[in-house]
Order: structure tokens, then C-alpha cells, then sequence
């Protein structure tokens, strides 16, 4: 683990006090009825409503922020700013350089500042879902800086971040072609949970029963375009269950995306007002 | 990845093959390149192996060490990846190459992580697999993890005993015979397919000039069953969902069709025991 010099470290060990936890004490997690802990259904397409407001924050060229259920993230943009590479051997179109980080605080488990692999792993493919729908080649010899702070993690994170990075984008005035939006899925047995809390995606029933097709998958998904920008998948599937949950997402990406819509117009309309005839 | 550059008209060539099923090298679409593997390379592993796909060359070592177990799981092991690159630009593919290797493996089946456990809670095997790439030519995820079930395959991990003294404390006994070791189960460990969309086709095992022509590539981990453990989409273009379909289905046939020649040859190997003739790096 990299050490930290620049905080004011606390005592070397320390542990969470959840690990004490009795497991009897655990939720016995609802097996056989189809409600989810929240209320949704188990197998149908219903995504947790979101709350999105563009333009917060006055220092970055464009910003927004989004919360699902209790996932909250807030996306900066800045930019286009000249390279700094100058050994760029392709200078014919800019860059994209994306940062997604965790708060120490957002999760269960205290994090660390300094990112670790997986946060780089996520960064990684929070710029994979976004290079497509950005129209690179009008922004020559320049980069656009995409930062994603993650303020509560319950879930779906590199879906929600995509979408805020997407809208965040499109507040800042970068051309794109189209909105990139993220839904995740997560596949137990024969069901599966559409847009997963925290406890949700770490969990498992056992009881509904199998090792088959047990797994998570992330879509990234430009609907005007109808292109998959990115795709991410982890666990056993068979590869049926993998194809129905990708046309879940889509359809998920569906329903997210005249929301997105209408909080980009609100926010265009309040930056720029239209004149008074 | 390492990139190649390539010309207009080359791309137009390659875009042309590929469409007829015919590449540079005279391959079908979904034809691998030729695959040299060698295990027990190196003697101060616990089980090595080098794989050298058309003028990729990757060799893997395993080591496997006590240590204490991750307190969220008290009885499984866990799998550490680490990568080395020489010169520059080597930082970002190997973190690229490690998340995913981590991604794959980390599944619960595919290695049986519950027999690697010592004793609960306290000691278990941690398995350091090391990957040193020796040469890049495209494809470096197939080599890999090819290379990593041969390693895998190859691994022999001592027997240990756990004896109480008078006061409590737990001594640790090594077997003294140097052949008491256990093996690994790696029928569940997964193969990764890499699939490049060149045109409207794609390819499997594409080498650094097919890789410049295509946007976006689906990586495909599958086990010998068929099930598939990990997929990711790499690379800064787009695909359509029903490409992405029929990639996956490729995948699936390509990946589940390399594991039974695989697991015969790795038999074959060992089983030659004494009498096989070690090639090593300069063969």
C-alpha cells in the first residue's frame, strides 16, 4: 500500500467494527417473494428514480450531479485545455482523461485518498464509455479533464457515473454525439435485479439456489445511436443469460433517458434564458 | 496496447481479407495463430510455464506462500497478479492487464480456493502469479491466460501438517519428501478470447496490424462448460448491441473449444515425466 505523506495519519491497524458483526444478526434476505428490499420487483425493468441537476459548480467548465436511491455522485468537466504531452504523436484529435475516485466516506469500509487499483480500473472504463460519444476530432492538440467524485456508494456506480459524466459533458458545451447513459444489472439464479443497491451486489442468495448464472453486468449505451459503449461483466453466465441482460440494460438505458433530457434543457435554459420578444 | 502504425491502403487490404474470411497470414476469422507451450521452466517456482503464440512470448511463474486470510473470508485463499514491463508506456497496459486477470480469476470457481486454506482464519496459500511479457505481439490476454492455466496446472504446492504444542501455539510441519505436494484443480479456470470488430467481421487472435484497423474488441473469458466468467469491451469505438451478440457467441465457441486440446497436452506433458526434452528460451 502507498503511504500517504501529505495527511496527518491515524494508528496503523484499525479495523471496521462490522467484522465483529454476529452473522445471526445479518438480514435473512427475502428469498422467495419477489420484492426487493426497496420496493422494486425481483425480473422487471425498474431502475430507481434519479435526481439530476446540472451546474453546480461555478469553478468547472461544466458539472453535474446525480443521485439514485442513496448513490450520489458529482461529475466536473474542464476543459478543452491545451495538451501537456507534447510527444503526442497524434495531435489530429484531443483527449479524453477521466478520474473516478471514492470518498474515504462513501463506503462501508473507510477507504483510502490515494486510488487504488480499482478505482484505476474504473477510470479506465468510465473513458472507454465516453470516448465514443465525444467528437474528439473538433477539439485538436487539446484535453478534456472529466473528474467523478463518488459521495455515497450504494450501488451501480459506474453506470450512474457514466450518465453524470455524460451530462456533465453536455453542461460544459464539449460536442458529442450522443448522451452516453449507464444502467448495471446484476444476475442471481434465474432473476435478475435491475440497478442494484450496495447490498444487493455484494450479497447472495443462496437459497435461490444454483451456481449458474450468477454474475453483474455494466452497459454503457448511446440510445439515439443505438451503439454499446462499453460493456463490463464479471461472475458465471451462461451466454443467453449474458445476451437478455444486455437488452435489459438497454431497455433501462431507455427509460432513464427523456429524464436526463429534461434536466439538460432546464439547465440550458437557466444559463442562457430565452430573450423576452 | 502497443500500437503499430498503419497505412490507408494496408487498412484497406486488411478491412478486404477479412470480409472474404481471408487475413494477411492466410488464417480464417476465427483461426489462431500457432501455440507453443512449455511448463516447468523455471525450478524455483512452484509452477511455471511459457507460452509463445505466433511471436507473442509469455511466461508465468507461480509461487505459492503462507499467509493469513483476508478477514471478510476466513477460508479462502486469495490470488495476488503482478506484472512487469520494461521502458515506457508499459504502467497503464499492465494495470490494464492485471485488473482484468483479477476480474476473471477472482470468480469463485474457477480455482478451488477452499482446498488452498490451512488452517481458518489464521494461515491459508496465497498464490503470487507472476507474468512477465517477453514479447508483445498482439493478443497478449489469449497468451496469458492460457499461460496461466498451464502454470496453474503445473503447480505444486507442498503439504503442510499443523501441530499443537503444550501451550497452545501452532507449529507449522513441512512434509521432509520433496514429491508430497498437492495439485491444483484447474478444470474451472477460464480461457480468455480476445475478438477485434475489423469491418463488419471479427477476428479472433489478431496481431498488432489487425488491431490498428478495428475500433473496439470484445475480451471473453469461458470456461470448459461454456459459461462465461468476464466480459469487457476495450478500446475507444462503439459497437451495436446485436455485434456485440454474435461476438459473444463466437467467443463462446472459440474459448470452449480450446480447452480439451489444452488439458490432453498439458497431460501429455506430464506424463512424459523424466523423459521429455526441455526446450527452454532458446528453442
Amino acid at each position: 500500500m502507498p503511504t500517504d505523506t501529505k495527511r496527518v495519519r491515524g494508528p496503523e491497524v484499525s479495523q471496521s467494527p462490522s467484522l465483529f458483526l454476529c452473522k445471526n444478526a445479518v438480514k435473512k434476505s427475502t428469498a422467495s417473494n419477489d420484492a426487493r428490499v426497496d420496493g422494486r420487483q425481483r425480473g422487471q425493468v425498474d431502475v430507481r428514480s434519479v435526481f439530476v441537476r446540472c451546474g453546480l459548480i461555478s469553478q468547472a467548465k461544466g458539472s453535474a450531479y446525480i443521485e439514485a436511491g442513496n448513490t450520489k455522485l458529482i461529475c466536473c468537466v474542464y476543459g478543452p485545455r491545451e495538451t501537456e504531452r507534447k510527444d503526442e504523436t497524434d495531435m489530429k484529435s484531443g483527449r479524453l482523461i477521466t478520474d473516478m475516485r471514492f470518498a474515504p466516506f462513501s463506503c462501508r469500509e473507510r477507504g483510502s485518498w490515494i486510488q487504488g487499483s480499482d478505482e484505476k480500473d474504473l477510470s479506465l472504463m468510465l473513458l472507454e464509455s465516453l470516448r465514443p460519444g465525444v467528437c474528439l476530432q473538433k477539439y485538436p492538440r487539446s484535453q478534456i479533464e472529466v473528474n467523478v467524485m463518488v459521495l455515497e456508494n450504494d450501488g451501480a456506480v459506474l453506470a450512474h457515473a457514466v450518465t453524470c459524466a455524460s451530462m456533465a459533458l453536455a453542461d460544459a458545451g464539449i460536442e458529442m454525439y450522443d448522451l452516453v447513459l449507464g444502467c448495471s444489472i446484476r444476475q442471481e439464479g434465474a432473476t435478475y435485479l435491475i440497478d442494484p443497491t450496495f447490498l444487493e451486489e455484494n450479497g447472495y442468495n443462496l437459497a435461490s439456489g444454483s451456481r449458474e448464472n450468477l454474475g453483474s453486468l455494466t452497459v454503457a449505451f448511446l440510445p439515439s445511436l443505438n451503439q454499446i459503449s462499453g460493456l463490463q461483466s464479471d461472475g458465471e453466465m451462461g451466454e443467453d443469460t449474458l445476451t437478455g441482460d444486455v437488452r435489459t440494460c438497454i431497455e433501462g438505458c431507455f427509460k432513464l433517458y427523456p429524464v436526463i433530457q429534461q434536466a439538460l434543457s432546464k439547465a440550458v435554459r437557466r444559463k442562457a434564458p430565452p430573450s423576452e420578444s | 496496447m502497443a500500437t503499430v502504425q498503419v497505412s490507408e491502403a494496408e487498412k484497406v487490404y486488411i478491412l478486404h481479407g477479412v470480409r472474404d474470411d481471408l487475413r494477411v497470414d492466410g488464417r480464417g476469422c476465427e483461426d489462431y495463430r500457432h501455440m507453443e507451450i512449455e511448463t516447468d521452466m523455471v525450478s524455483n517456482t512452484d509452477g511455471s510455464a511459457k507460452v509463445t503464440l505466433g511471436h507473442t512470448d509469455v511466461l508465468v511463474g507461480v509461487k505459492a506462500e503462507m499467509g493469513k486470510p483476508r478477514p471478510m473470508v476466513p477460508d479462502e485463499v486469495h490470488c495476488c497478479f503482478a506484472w512487469k514491463f520494461e521502458g515506457r508506456g508499459g504502467d497503464e497496459l499492465g494495470m490494464e492487464l492485471s485488473n482484468t486477470l483479477y476480474k476473471v480469476f477472482n470468480n469463485r470457481y474457477s480455482v478451488d480456493l477452499k482446498s488452498l486454506c490451512i488452517s481458518r482464519g489464521e494461515h491459508c496459500w496465497v498464490l503470487y502469479v507472476d507474468v512477465l511479457l517477453l514479447q508483445c505481439d498482439g493478443n497478449l490476454f489469449d497468451a496469458i491466460s492460457v499461460a496461466i492455466k498451464a502454470a496453474l496446472f503445473n503447480t505444486k504446492i507442498p503439504k503442510v501438517h499443523i501441530s499443537e504444542d503444550e501451550e497452545g501455539g501452532k507449529e507449522i510441519e513441512l512434509s521432509d519428501d520433496p514429491y508430497d505436494c498437492m495439485r491444483l484443480n484447474v478444470e474451472n479456470v477460464p480461457c480468455i478470447v480476445t475478438l477485434c470488430k475489423v469491418g463488419h467481421r471479427h477476428v479472433v487472435d489478431a496481431t498488432l496490424q489487425e488491431k490498428a484497423c478495428s475500433v473496439a474488441s470484445l475480451i471473453i473469458s469461458v470456461t470448459h462448460k461454456g459459461t462465461v466468467t468476464c466480459v469487457r469491451k476495450v478500446g475507444g469505438g462503439s459497437l451495436d448491441p446485436e455485434s456485440i451478440f454474435e461476438m459473444t457467441e463466437t467467443g463462446k465457441r472459440v474459448g470452449k473449444a480450446l480447452h480439451a486440446p489444452l488439458m490432453e497436452l498439458l497431460q501429455e506433458e506430464e506424463s512424459l515425466g523424466k523423459k521429455r526434452q526441455k526446450v527452454g528460451f532458446l528453442g
